[in-house]
């Protein structure tokens, strides 16, 4: 971590005394307009955030809009295949640059006065240039887009930063690295966003999407009715193969873990009872052929829900997920899912794939839905400040330090394991980052 | 069939008693409107301008191909046990631009736009969807067998299910 300790008022905020048997938050870091304005500025402008998916950049000119705190960005694919970023924001007077999310151009013109801006970054055109600048000594150069510090592309998980001081990319994501490789190399040709997506609102703070991604401990009540749902459709219609849908990990006690992977970054994962439901369970035999036993293993026995600092969840299970999350203020948020699929996929199992994710993962389905209802309660009942604490203790007398044994067969090193899904140390780690950038980020 | 003033009747009667139904919960008699391989399909938003066009290898919102998918919803909203559908939002549905646009055999296409308007714990909501239908014949009862709606709206807060539709 770059910077220096600055005393803004935030340490207090996260009560950090593993020793003693406590870990808790102010419930404040979700409540308070001021600290949600700090987050901005010395989480999300001073580090690594999420951008988008390389398969959303598929060609030369290819673009898609993001956002890097209050920084609109724009994501570009260059002639040579590399990606760059620039902020979305023209020159001139500031008007955004890009007329859509995402599509493909061969400049970024801006569409109130004209300025033109090469896939490179280079203002140029300028409508009535001699008549507005002259012609002698005039240099347009000085209005080239302003690019992202830092542009870094993980496997096809395109990130980028406003800072230079922040460490490498492979660095930066650490043992989170491996869950994503856990993903990628489910196909030779690695992974595509599939067409479509959804953005919802909620009611709540950011950091309550990242920390119900990777809950286990509420999936036994809050998804026990979409455990009975789809248990009453097998019986009802009598499915098969790829239409029935795993529910075995949401009702029954099943061996599961946690893992604080560092630098904010968390993991959980349940033991799949039916693994042969699974879209990815069709490659078996390639998967057995070209990956590690151990990676394998990973790949069609175990549900894998990630979450990267600060607003990226990647999901592995029944279906796959991108689920992005964009503040917008201490008590908004704006989630955007994407379905990520293998490249190649038969139709069969893509079709299974997606069915599965709209069953489950959208504010339209039956789990996701119900989420957000407790999400949004939890972000109401924390406006109570005379109880002030949210209680992280869960797990912390029994978490092991370092890597349990199926971390170390698959080669990652979390700095704490868990031996439940249920348990809560690995949030430790996600507000101990949250804690060091919010009073260690440099000025 | 032919387009006539009777046709016409019987299927404006049987749009608006659907959306009727939804809204005074009557959720079996909903679904027996719907023919047993009846597709229900929501699609999503594959940029600003269009829906996804290949519901099997597209992400939807919703996509049924057949008529067990309602009953699972219907079954999740009497379970009484999701968080999302306890309370249940109150919903009135605004059906209007009825109109048949083709006639083959013993199917009917049919197309309306919907309005909803929906309270709860987000307050009042107002949601807009243009509706496709084909419809069926079935042993002389009028019959959905195909519903489409596009959501207009993105950014969506709040839960959206078969009554929000």
């Amino acid at each position: 971590m770059e910077g220096s300790y600055q005393n803004r008022g935030y340490e207090d905020l996260v009560d950090d005394r593993v020793s003693e048997g406590v870990f808790r938050v102010d419930r404040s870091v979700y409540t308070d307009q001021k600290i949600f304005e700090a987050e901005i500025e010395y989480i999300f402008e001073k580090g690594w955030v999420y951008l988008c998916h390389e398969s959303q950049i598929p060609e030369e000119g290819s673009y898609f809009a993001a956002d890097i705190g209050r920084h609109p960005v724009v994501v570009i694919r260059q002639k040579d295949n590399d990606v760059t970023a620039y902020l979305n924001v023209c020159s001139h007077r500031g008007a955004l640059l890009t007329p859509k999310k995402q599509g493909k151009t061969r400049t970024l013109t801006c569409r109130f006065h004209g300025w033109a801006y090469g896939c490179d970054g280079r203002c140029i055109r300028i409508k009535n240039e001699k008549e507005g600048f002259g012609e002698d000594g005039f240099d347009r150069s000085q209005y080239d887009l302003k690019p992202v510090a830092k542009v870094a592309n993980y496997r096809g998980f395109i990130f980028g930063s406003l800072v230079d001081q922040v460490e490498p990319i492979e660095s930066y994501l650490g043992a989170a690295s491996t869950w994503i490789d856990l993903m990628v190399e489910q196909s030779p040709e690695g992974l595509e966003v599939v067409p479509g997506s959804s953005t919802y609102v909620i009611r709540g703070n950011w950091k309550m999407q990242l920390e119900n991604s990777v809950d286990g401990y509420h999936v036994s009540t809050v998804h026990r009715v979409f455990a009975s749902t789809v248990r009453n459709r097998e019986e009802r219609d009598s499915l098969k193969g790829l239409k029935k849908t795993e529910g075995g990990r949401l009702v029954s006690m099943v061996p599961s873990g946690a893992y604080d992977l560092g630098n904010g970054h968390m993991s959980i994962w349940a033991q799949h009872t039916t693994p042969e439901r699974r879209p990815i369970y069709k490659k078996k035999e390639w998967l057995q052929a070209n990956l590690p036993p151990s990676h394998v293993e990973w790949i069609l026995s175990k549900g894998r829900n990630l979450a990267i600092f600060p607003n990226v969840m990647l999901m592995d299970n029944p279906s796959t997920q991108i689920r992005y999350v964009k503040p917008i203020s201490a008590n908004r948020a704006e989630v955007t899912v994407y379905c990520i699929a293998p490249v190649g996929e038969d139709n069969e199992a893509r079709s299974a794939r997606l069915r599965k994710f709209e069953d489950f993962y959208l504010t339209a389905g039956m789990a996701t839905s119900d989420d957000m209802a407790a999400l949004e309660d939890t972000m109401a009942g924390s406006m109570a400040s005379q109880t002030k604490w949210s209680d992280f203790n869960r797990g912390l007398k029994t978490m092991t330090v370092g890597p349990d044994e199926g971390a170390k067969a698959v080669g990652f090193k979390p700095e704490s394991s868990s031996e439940s899904w249920e348990n809560e140390t690995l949030f430790y780690g996600f507000y101990r980052r949250w804690r060091n950038m919010m009073t260690c980020s440099g000025d | 069939m032919n387009i006539n003033q009777e046709l016409n009747f019987e299927v404006t009667h049987l749009i608006n008693k659907e959306t009727t139904l939804l809204d005074r919960r009557l959720w079996d008699e909903w679904i027996d409107l719907f023919t047993e391989d009846a597709v229900y399909w929501v699609p999503s938003w594959a940029d600003e301008e269009e829906t996804v066009n290949d519901p099997e290898t597209q992400l939807n919102l919703m996509y049924f191909r057949d008529r067990g998918g309602l009953e699972d919803r219907v079954f999740r909203i009497e379970s009484r046990d999701s968080y999302a559908s306890l309370p249940l939002d109150r919903t009135v549905h605004i059906v209007s631009n009825i109109l048949i646009s083709k006639v083959e055999d013993d199917f009917i296409i049919a197309s309306a736009n919907c309005l909803v308007h929906s309270f709860g714990k987000h307050g009042s909501q107002n949601r807009a969807s243009l509706y496709d239908f084909k419809l069926r014949k079935l042993d002389g009862d009028l019959k959905i067998f195909q519903k489409k709606i596009t959501l207009v709206d993105d950014q969506l807060e709040g839960p959206v299910d078969i009554y929000h539709l």
